[in-house]
């Protein structure tokens, strides 16, 4: 931190928010919000006297509630930069006659009650998101006993007290005596691993080797010291912490394979017994300890959708960001230009989190050497005579790619083809045709459909397959020599949401029995939520449908994975059945209404056109 | 979250799942697993006479 502190080419921010990002991929313009600190940076020299005078004390954040602070304070011994800030909630001082003992005492004056927050504008190449995650808070898993019995701490407020810039400098000690504890018991997976609706299906990741480290540290400190670890299993996977656990276990750690029930309090000890089944044996057994130690897991922060917003990001399941692509580009956002480093993509400890930081700041680097950027050739094109400037395209576009429009002043659109990955939504939801998706033209899929249905149109059932997850799902059926019927004609797009509705009508308008729109889970979606379009789009033409006299259930949609090649094949074996039941006469009066349809909607149209002529002939007329 | 009735385009069962206009929501039929699943919207309530 004193390093980065110091480095003249690094401009650290503490104590900010970001309030806006702008711009694209080497192009971002962004507003920081520099808080109000209420005290003068740089005249700040920490010494303290503040702080002696302040009335107010309130519980320390750091020190997870084990001491207090006061009002005006040092938010940690290492804080960088190393000067005070004064606690605007607890501060008495904003009414002078109240307090202002610490301005009084300030020899350099530094301390301002009137400061205000500075809006601080930067604009930057590439932007690297590594703001942390949260810790799991037990309180709702009542049977641990978590805020009931003082004697039972989360591994956070465990390394405060074993810490030697902690509250106790260093010396363990239980909450309730004071005393020293001879037994401990730690119980994994708090908040982890569970499906009971309470806490987070996934693995922390983190916990299991804390837990041992913790163990380790204890028994250095305390030899003789009784431990004993309640656990699902033991992940011990990096490098050297096989080794870590075993050595734990040599020291007397003893290893228990079962997570306790139950947790109670015997009111004159304040010590706490554990109910626990050993899956070992099967045994039902009771453990007493001095102190019992939650090993929590970790979660997403809880504020990380203002992140989220602000840079057009997606979050997997779980709540942490996805990243580009898990095995190719694992430090790589789906938004150009913006990297991960830490748990903000996934729980993980500190040496990964140096690792991926590492890693995007190299990606940074050859982002910024570089100076120019090459995009695939599949971006959208504006045809700028058809664009009415409605912005509905700019609504959708998942990554900002696309700015400006006036509908009122008729100003088209602006599409930053830097920033545009090409999913083809925008095109999809365009009314006017003013987008052309190169290799994905209209025109070009059109003509896949009535390639498709030229023969035997009742044979077929047309699907259209998103590049990523649908279509590799499908190929990963037939590389593992999956059997389905073979009546699937796949049109392939890079996005569901390049499905356009009028691509559907089209193929039930040249005799598809049956259509499916296919594409990845919603968490997997590479164009961060652009499948959520295709969810509308598809959901008003099932209600089309159906007012038309069409049934719904020949349009189908599904979720399919590119792992899930099973999925592919199970739904296939039953769009066949489904194709099998539609009729020659349901396709041929289906045909018939939606020709009805788009032969009005293209009359409409012509009765326009003549008008906005002859509108166009009036001036020239009265000239003449 | 309020819930709202869905039917399954696949197999038609006809089930409840939680549901938000806002918040568009992955969903699947719990008998088939099938995404085409529309949710049922209550019929026009008749004029009374």
């Amino acid at each position: 931190m004193m390093d980065v502190g110091r480095h003249p080419r690094i401009n650290l921010q503490t104590y900010s928010e970001i309030d806006d990002i702008s711009g694209y991929i080497g192009n971002f313009h962004v507003t920081v919000r520099k808080k109000a600190r209420y005290v003068d940076e740089s005249e700040c020299n920490a010494c303290g006297e503040c702080e002696k005078v302040c009335p107010v004390v309130a519980p320390d954040e750091f020190q997870e509630g084990f001491s207090s602070r006061k009002a005006i304070y040092m938010p940690f011994p290492q804080a960088v930069p190393s000067v005070y800030i004064l606690n605007n909630d607890n501060c008495l001082g904003h009414n002078p006659i109240a307090c202002g003992k610490c301005a009084e005492v300030c020899e350099k004056s530094c301390i301002d009650f009137d400061m205000e927050d500075q809006l601080v504008e930067v604009d930057v190449g590439a932007i690297i998101v590594a703001t942390g995650m949260d810790v799991y808070d037990p309180t709702e898993m009542d049977e641990y006993g978590y805020t009931r019995y003082e004697n039972v701490i989360t591994s956070m407020e465990f390394e405060r007290l074993i810490s030697a810039g902690g509250p106790t400098e260093g010396h363990f000690m239980r909450p309730t005596d004071r005393e020293v504890p001879k037994r401990i018991g730690f119980i994994q997976c708090v908040g982890s691993r569970t499906k009971n609706g309470r806490g987070n299906p996934y693995c922390s990741n983190i916990c299991c080797m804390n837990t041992v480290k913790d163990s380790l540290l204890l028994m250095d400190h305390y030899p003789g010291t009784e431990i004993k670890v309640f656990y699902i299993d033991i992940r011990a996977f990096g490098k050297g912490f096989e080794d870590l656990y075993q050595r734990s276990k040599q020291a007397g750690v003893q290893y228990i394979r079962g997570v306790p029930g139950e947790v109670f309090e015997d009111p004159k000890t304040k010590n706490i017994t554990l109910t626990v089944e050993d899956t070992s044996s099967g045994a039902i057994e009771d453990h007493e300890f001095d102190m019992v130690v939650l090993a929590t897991g970790v979660i997403p922060r809880r504020d990380s959708e203002i992140v989220r917003k602000l840079l057009s990001l997606s979050r997997t399941e779980d709540g942490f960001f996805m990243e580009s692509h898990p095995k190719l580009k694992p430090v790589d956002a789906p938004t150009g230009g913006v990297y991960f480093a830490g748990c903000v993509e996934s729980p993980k400890d500190v040496k990964d989190s140096v690792t991926q930081a590492s890693a995007a700041a190299a990606r940074s680097e050859i982002l910024l050497n570089a100076g120019e950027i090459s995009v695939e050739a599949i971006t959208s094109d504006l045809i700028v005579d058809n664009c009415t400037g409605c912005g509905i395209c700019v609504r959708v576009c998942p990554f900002n790619a696309i700015t400006g429009g006036d509908a009122k002043a008729k100003i088209p659109v602006e599409i930053v083809e830097a920033a545009c990955k090409g999913c083809g939504t925008c095109a999809a939801e365009c009314n006017f045709d003013a987008i052309l998706m190169k290799h994905f033209e209209d025109a070009q899929i059109m003509a896949q459909v009535d390639s498709i249905l030229d023969q035997d149109p009742m044979e077929k059932i047309v699907v259209f397959a998103c590049n990523w997850c649908s279509y590799a799902g499908a190929d990963l059926a037939g590389l593992s020599r999956m059997q389905y019927p073979s009546s699937q004609r796949v049109i392939r797009t890079m996005c569901s949401g390049r499905v356009d509705s009028s691509f559907i009508l089209h193929a039930f308008e040249q005799g598809a029995p049956i259509v499916l729109v296919s594409g990845c889970h919603f968490a997997d979606c590479h164009y961060i939520d652009a499948n959520r379009w295709t969810v509308k789009r598809v959901e008003k033409l099932w209600d089309d449908l159906e007012k038309m006299g069409i049934r719904p259930e020949r349009l189908q949609l599904e979720w399919i994975s590119a792992a899930e090649g099973q999925k592919w094949t199970k739904t296939m074996k039953e769009l066949e059945e489904m194709r099998q039941a539609v009729t020659e006469e349901e396709v041929e009066q289906t045909k018939k209404v939606l020709r009805e349809a788009r032969l009005k909607v293209e009359a409409k149209k012509k009765a326009k056109e003549p008008k906005e002529g002859a509108a166009e002939q009036a001036p020239a007329a009265a000239t003449a | 979250m309020e819930e709202a009735p869905f039917k399954c385009l696949r197999c038609g069962h006809e089930f409840k799942a939680p549901y938000d206009k806002k918040i568009p929501m992955e969903r699947a039929c719990p008998k088939c697993n099938s995404n085409s699943v529309p949710r049922m919207k209550a019929a026009p309530k008749r004029a009374e006479a």
